[in-house]
């Protein structure tokens, strides 16, 4: 499968607070209304203007902070295509694959995007094209490439109950 | 090559031998969730499952009410609802409502954390019970809600870096300074998906509120657990609260004398200073007395990390000896971590001298760790904070904190600007 999308780009260290803000933990339970707020503390830019099949490049550290999964739906909700980052806080990356949103780590591609560049992600053969240039990723370990091609934890976990 | 300790209790949890790397499936000894979060996970489970479906096991369920305590608004109140409806029809009986306090304390207090419990929780300070030599971590609600359909969960066996701390703090300083310096040290990435094990004298000879200081931060540098056995008055008062059963987990998980660490840190306290982490990054460490006579409009002192009553009991110590009473520039709240520690306070006859020198003592509860709770900073304020996070706008859209120990935090109440402790110890 491949992608291509345009890019919102952002630095190290970006918390939970500010990709979901923590006075929405309580009062937003609708995954259509957790997309509207998506980012506000970061940039109203993308709050405003992120479409469908957007991509988010980050830093370090991506989604470090409170546990809270909203950060990773409020993304996946707005139809981000994937998360490239240099790398991803625990807590966060357990949650883009228990809910099923695609994320890559590749320092490599990061330093090469740009705010606004236009870039193709292919998952099968695990390439990012960036600025004419072609940058490699690993496949997700086996263990995790189960849990994602059955839609994540909760029906992997009822398929294997025979539940699904 | 023998094992770590994280290795042996995974082989614990998986029932089989387990090798760093592997991805195993985990038996869960409590899956746990907080008023924060909590009421998303019932709405999954039941969403998934049925509103007719049962939980694994009631008895390896609980919900804490903490973040937001006593309720704030109606629609917190409605998601408190949800839980407390859920574990009646659940018969899910550890529900700790609103008169306990912070979760993870709550739980170590009623004797249900053991060394190597697998304990899952909607609260990203979780570890923090690997003071106690816990496999304790922070989780989405989806890993909460596949939880308990079936008891199992799975994770990575991490690599193990081990931390050895030598030497003892001088006056004014204290074991959350130490945390600070490793923060500082090792960077927000520092301890990327690692199990850490904390030894050496100093560790040994600290108290659990010291063990849970330290461990509580694990998180802010990106670590999966850390681990401290229970030796001494700690593994004493865990066999009193959680029985016989203790000693043995001990004897059974401790890491091997030959284990394998992929890095060893040494770190001497002998010389540390009063430190804080200044805005708006847990790892932008300063001395205390670079950043000394910087105004602040807020102290708070608890949280998981500093809510006990040794990190309250201090900074009774610089109250008073700094004159008892804090600077009217300054608003000062005081938020224990549970009731017992309340009334601990209560019972030494602190509570009187607080209340008298101008400052705020609450309920136990999460209290500043967010912007929807009271004490919440307006733009443009400065804030001064035992918590364990100071993200820009994370108490308040536009406003700064400083992160630091009790001492420091009372002694900038006291002087109304950034102080270290030491200017009133002496």
């Amino acid at each position: 499968m491949s992608v291509k999308g345009k890019v919102w780009k952002y630095g190290d260290d970006v918390n939970t607070d500010v990709i979901f803000p923590g006075k929405y933990t309580y009062t937003i339970k609708e995954r259509a209304d957790m997309a509207k707020v998506a980012l506000e503390d970061l940039d109203m830019e993308f709050n405003k203007n992120a479409k469908p099949g957007d991509m988010i490049v980050g830093g370090k550290n991506w989604g470090c902070g409170s546990s809270r999964e909203q950060a990773v739906s409020c993304i996946k909700e707005r139809g981000i295509a994937v998360i490239i980052a240099k790398s991803f806080a625990r807590i966060y990356y357990r949650n883009c694959f228990n809910e099923g949103l695609p994320i890559i780590v590749c320092p490599e591609a990061v330093d090469a995007i740009n705010m606004g560049d236009e870039v193709e992600v292919d998952f099968e053969s695990g390439v990012i094209i960036a600025g004419g240039k072609e940058f490699k990723f690993p496949a997700y370990p086996e263990f995790v490439q189960g849990l994602i091609k059955d839609g994540g934890l909760i029906p992997h976990v009822k398929k294997s109950l025979g539940l699904a | 090559m023998g094992k770590t300790a994280i290795v042996k209790i995974m082989e614990r949890a998986a029932g089989k031998p387990v090798k760093v790397g592997d991805r195993v499936w985990c038996k869960i000894d409590w899956s746990t969730a907080r008023d924060f979060g909590g009421a998303n996970c019932v709405l999954q489970f039941e969403k998934e499952m049925g509103a007719d479906a049962k939980v694994w096991d009631p008895d390896k369920i609980a919900f804490t009410f903490d973040l937001q305590a006593p309720s704030h608004s109606e629609k917190v109140s409605t998601n408190q609802k949800i839980i407390r409806e859920f574990a009646k029809k659940q018969g899910i009986k550890r529900v700790f409502d609103i008169n306990n306090g912070i979760g993870q304390h709550v739980m170590l207090e009623a004797g249900m954390i053991k060394p190597g419990d697998v304990v899952l929780g909607t609260d990203s300070h979780m570890n923090l019970l690997g003071g106690v030599g816990a496999f304790a971590t922070g989780v989405g609600n989806s890993d909460i809600a596949a939880s308990w359909i079936n008891g199992t969960n799975w994770f990575r066996v991490p690599e193990t870096m081990k931390i050895e701390v030598t030497g003892k703090f001088q006056k004014g300083v204290c074991m959350r300074d130490l945390l600070t310096h490793i923060v500082g040290d090792l960077g927000a990435g520092g301890m990327d998906f690692l199990a850490v094990e904390f030894t050496g004298e100093t560790i040994d000879n600290s108290t659990l509120a010291d063990r849970i200081t330290l461990c509580s931060m694990v998180t802010e540098m990106s670590g999966k657990v850390p681990i401290i056995m229970p030796n001494g008055e700690v593994l004493k008062w865990l066999v009193e609260r959680a029985g016989p059963e203790v000693e043995n987990r001990v004897k059974e998980l401790s890491a091997d004398p030959d284990a394998e660490y992929c890095k060893v840190i040494k770190y001497d306290v002998t010389n540390l200073e009063p430190l804080a982490s200044c805005p708006d990054a847990p790892d932008n460490v300063k001395p205390v007395r670079e950043v000394a006579g910087t105004a602040v409009d807020q102290v708070h002192i608890g949280s998981c990390s500093n809510g006990r009553f040794e990190d309250i009991k201090a900074a009774y110590d610089v109250l008073i000896a700094g004159g008892g009473k804090v600077s009217p520039k300054v608003r000062t709240i005081i938020t224990p971590s549970t009731t017992e520690v309340q009334l601990a306070c209560a019972k030494a006859g602190m509570i009187e001298k607080f209340l008298e020198a101008g400052i705020v003592f609450t309920n136990p509860t999460c209290a500043l760790c967010t912007a929807e709770h009271y004490g919440a900073l307006p733009s443009g304020d400065v804030g001064c904070s035992t918590t364990n996070r100071n993200f820009i706008g994370k108490v308040g859209k536009g406003s700064h904190t400083y992160l630091m120990s009790p001492m420091s935090a009372m002694a900038t109440a006291v002087k109304g600007v950034i102080t270290d402790p030491r200017d009133i110890l002496g």
